[in-house]
């Protein structure tokens, strides 16, 4: 089930799953993953017309959300028999969306684009998962984790699939490329996004070094100069509605 | 006039509308796009806001934002400057975070919506925070005091404000400026203790109640008094201008220890869950004495027997409680929503009052301004399930619900518009009897999926509150809105065992009819029942969600928890009993029978 992309990353996946901190660390980004696809799929549940669909989808959520706990339970029992707590393991999601890569949006998704993208997502985690399944033989406690929550994802893409062909019975198919083309081209956008983000960065700590010293150093010599405790309230005090300062 | 006032962009968005000086609806974004807490642009609220009233975005007045986003974006560069060069990591994303959408909140207004750029305005953070505070509160005459994070610059203001036929006014005198903040220093400890800053808040004031206040030495360190009765936070122990992952910094772990990882349960029962307690008492003791000592000037400076307090420093019920008791104020005044949700409001009403000057109107003294919850939806829902749908008239209705509430069930209960703010006020609960600490246990283990020491509310009609709790005078209105911490009278304590925290005391709803007549007859009919009539009521959510606003999200939070009972208008719904929760049996056999 594992796609070629997963297979060729294999060591990479052994690297993350061998280490003790990074095991904890993905566990709990998987806890706030499958949460906020819980959640997603929650709420599609709250907003289809379809009251098979809104059955199928809550059932779902429920799944998602429970795959959260599991994953945040065992993430926290292994925390705590973490020796050293010197350095913060974890700081906010590093997967953001609920489906890690794919940012998924419910409001105005018609049920046919929200099924075939829920049987791509949940294919792709089924593959991922049953690598992962893999490379915990020594931890048990995980390893049946990732079992039962395989089993669970086998379920969703099959009922995705045959829910896609109920509403959409002749444009499943394409409705399914569409939705492989989609998350290429998230990635694409994830990664263009990133690469931005980095050359932004770069470029706004030269200005920081090179342009702002002569900045801090007024602007250091006049919070000097600024005495402390209350001051004059401005808040009320400025003339113009419209203006923004 | 009409007035849609808007917040957004750090926390809790929300839209607000005012026609003709009074609230037309209200609703934070959360509830709408139900994603807890959402700062994103509040189109959803907008769109329910001009929905409802049948309003088209030319038909708007004005369209007022609640803080000067260059003003702000202005604090960051400074305090970005001024940290330099420690500020070097976190300077680009401050940046690219302002530029990206913050300081161009005039375009993406009128983009959005459609509206000129010049009927775009803009009031102070802190004027925004006042408004909602005193222009909400049935008072003519009062001291205002503001306090929250950071608003542009300033983090705690002070002032009066008069109401009059003539006009309104409102002035501030003083404030205390950035990054000498009250709530970024409870903020700093939120972040510490292992809970989310702008949400956790509330947990750290839950988990003082376990500890001793063994700590206010260090946390004196931290903060210290000046001369003229204001405070300076010690940039040395935190990293508000520095770092952008926390705001504590490492000479504050230093001196408390290390920090709590937010995924590590805490267990009170150990050293280490007892320091964190420890933690949480102190830094609760320093912001209640710091806040009764500048409420207790005000009122010395003031001479007025009215406060309004707002910001999300005021949803701190026991600092209330105390302010109310030791500062002079014989009434303290705190908005269902006194956060940054509240100044969407808040800004409408300061730009009708004061930049428009029209005239003077009580606002209704309520928190109910958002979406209804429709019964027939819910009917509808439950019924293609095999739920058993009941449609009841008002006096069965009560009646059957006070029953199974005495038989100790569980009651998701929808009336309504839901509420403005972050507490459900009668509209949006979970109700259920308030004797048992089982009850307790079973509402945080099988309900709301959170933490064990976190406790829960009651509420009770006004006129039988004094009964049970030990209401100083005006602490029935302070408790209105569930603003304040009071002591559960000792011989009720037993028979109010799910409701009264371990300290004692309760964050009490005094309930007036006029404000929720449906609940206030259910607790009537409750206290028939079995001689008490009290209910624990906490908002109808599971952790990390926001509150239910539709009926269908109300059911589909009743599938997934161990409520028993939901109740939308005339509908009531009853649980399938099961024996098994729904992820002991595989999703394949759980739908095998209907797919």
């Amino acid at each position: 089930m594992s796609s070629p992309l997963d297979t060729f990353l294999r060591p990479v996946h052994q690297w993350v799953w061998g280490d003790f901190d990074r095991r904890v660390r993905k566990l709990l980004a998987f806890a706030e993953v499958e949460t906020d696809g819980g959640r997603d799929i929650l709420r599609a549940s709250e907003l289809t017309p379809d009251p098979l669909l809104r059955r199928l989808y809550l059932e779902h959520a429920i799944d998602e959300l429970h795959h959260g706990v599991l994953f945040r339970e065992r993430g926290a029992a292994l925390l705590r028999v973490r020796a050293s707590r010197s350095a913060p393991l974890f700081t906010g999601n590093p997967l953001p969306g609920g489906h890690g890569l794919d940012d998924l949006r419910i409001e105005g998704e018609p049920d046919h684009r929200l099924l075939a993208f829920l049987h791509v997502a949940e294919k792709s985690a089924a593959g991922r998962f049953e690598i992962y399944r893999r490379l915990v033989d020594d931890d048990p406690a995980t390893r049946a984790i990732f079992e039962q929550i395989l089993r669970d994802e086998v379920f969703h893409m099959n009922y995705t699939y045959t829910q896609l062909a109920r509403v959409s019975p002749k444009s499943y198919r394409w409705q399914i490329w569409r939705a492989r083309g989609s998350r290429l081209w998230k990635r694409y956008l994830r990664i263009a996004a990133a690469l931005g983000d980095v050359i932004g960065t770069a470029m706004i700590a030269l200005v920081y070094f090179v342009v702002l010293p002569p900045f801090a150093w007024a602007a250091k010599r006049a919070h000097r100069v600024e005495g402390e405790g209350w001051k004059p309230a401005r808040t009320g005090a400025r003339d113009s509605a419209a203006s923004q300062y | 006039m009409k007035i849609l006032g808007i917040s957004a962009h750090y926390h809790d968005s929300a839209a607000a509308l005012v026609v003709d000086g009074l609230p037309v609806c209200a609703v934070q974004e959360e509830r709408m796009s139900r994603r807890k807490n959402d700062a994103g642009f509040p189109l959803g609220a907008i769109d329910w806001c001009l929905d409802h009233a049948k309003l088209e975005p030319d038909d708007l007045d004005a369209v007022v934002f609640y803080e000067r986003s260059m003003l702000k974006f202005d604090r960051i560069l400074t305090s970005a400057l001024r940290a330099f060069p420690r500020s070097w990591r976190s300077f680009p994303r401050a940046i690219k975070n302002s530029l990206g959408e913050k300081v161009w909140v005039k375009g993406v207004i009128s983009s959005q919506m459609g509206v000129p750029r010049s009927k775009i305005l803009f009031t102070d953070h802190h004027a925004s925070h006042a408004a909602a505070a005193f222009l909400t509160a049935p008072t003519r005459r009062a001291a205002i005091l503001t306090a929250d994070g950071v608003g542009e610059w300033a983090t705690l203001t002070t002032g009066h404000g008069t109401r009059t036929d003539d006009g309104t006014d409102i002035r501030f005198e003083r404030e205390i400026r950035f990054p000498d903040s009250l709530g970024l220093l409870y903020s700093a400890f939120t972040a510490y203790l292992g809970f989310t800053v702008n949400e956790g808040e509330y947990k750290v004031m839950g988990l003082a109640a376990y500890g001793r206040p063994t700590m206010i030495g260090q946390v004196n360190k931290l903060i210290r008094r000046t001369s003229d009765g204001a405070f300076v936070l010690d940039p040395e122990y935190f990293d508000f201008q520095t770092a952008a992952e926390h705001s504590y910094s490492p000479k504050f772990v230093e001196l408390f220890g290390p920090p709590r990882h937010r995924y590590e349960p805490l267990d009170l029962e150990s050293k280490e869950g007892q320091r964190f307690a420890d933690c949480a008492a102190s830094v609760q003791r320093v912001l209640e004495d710091m806040l009764v000592d500048i409420a207790r000037e005000l009122h010395r400076s003031t001479g007025l027997p009215d406060l309004c307090f707002g910001g999300g420093v005021a949803l701190n019920g026991v600092a209330n409680a105390r302010i109310l008791a030791e500062s002079g104020f014989e009434r303290v005044f705190v908005p269902s929503a006194p956060g940054d949700a509240g100044c969407a409001l808040g800004a409408a009403l300061y730009a009708d009052r004061m930049y428009f000057g029209n005239p003077d109107r009580e606002i209704p003294d309520h928190p109910f301004w958002g979406p209804p919850a429709d019964g027939d939806e819910l009917a509808r829902a439950a019924r293609e399930d095999n739920h058993p749908v009941e449609s009841l008239d008002a006096p069965a209705l009560l009646d059957r619900v006070a029953s199974q509430l005495a038989e100790g069930r569980i009651v998701g209960w929808m009336e309504g518009a839901c509420e403005f703010g972050p507490r459900a006020l009668g509209h949006r609960s979970i109700l259920a009897a308030p004797h048992s600490s089982e009850t307790r246990d079973r509402l945080n283990r099988d309900i709301k999926f959170r933490e064990e020491f976190r406790p829960f509310a009651p509420v009770v009609p006004r006129d039988v509150a004094s009964r049970y709790f030990d209401l100083p005078p005006g602490g029935a209105r302070l408790a209105r809105f569930m603003s304040g911490v009071f002591p559960v009278r000792p011989e009720w304590r037993p028979q109010l065992a799910a409701v009264t925290h371990v300290d004692g005391t309760a964050r009490v709803q005094v309930l007036d009819r006029d404000m929720a007549p449906a609940l206030h007859a259910l607790l009537e009919a409750y206290g028939r029942h079995t001689g008490i009539p009290v209910l624990l009521n906490t908002s109808f959510n599971v952790a990390g969600e926001p509150i239910v606003t539709r009926a269908l999200e109300g059911y589909s939070t009743f599938r997934r928890c161990g409520i028993d009972l939901l109740v939308a208008g005339s509908t009531v719904v009853r649980k399938r009993t099961t024996s098994a929760s729904p992820t002991a049996i595989p999703m394949q056999e759980r739908v095998a029978s209907w797919v």
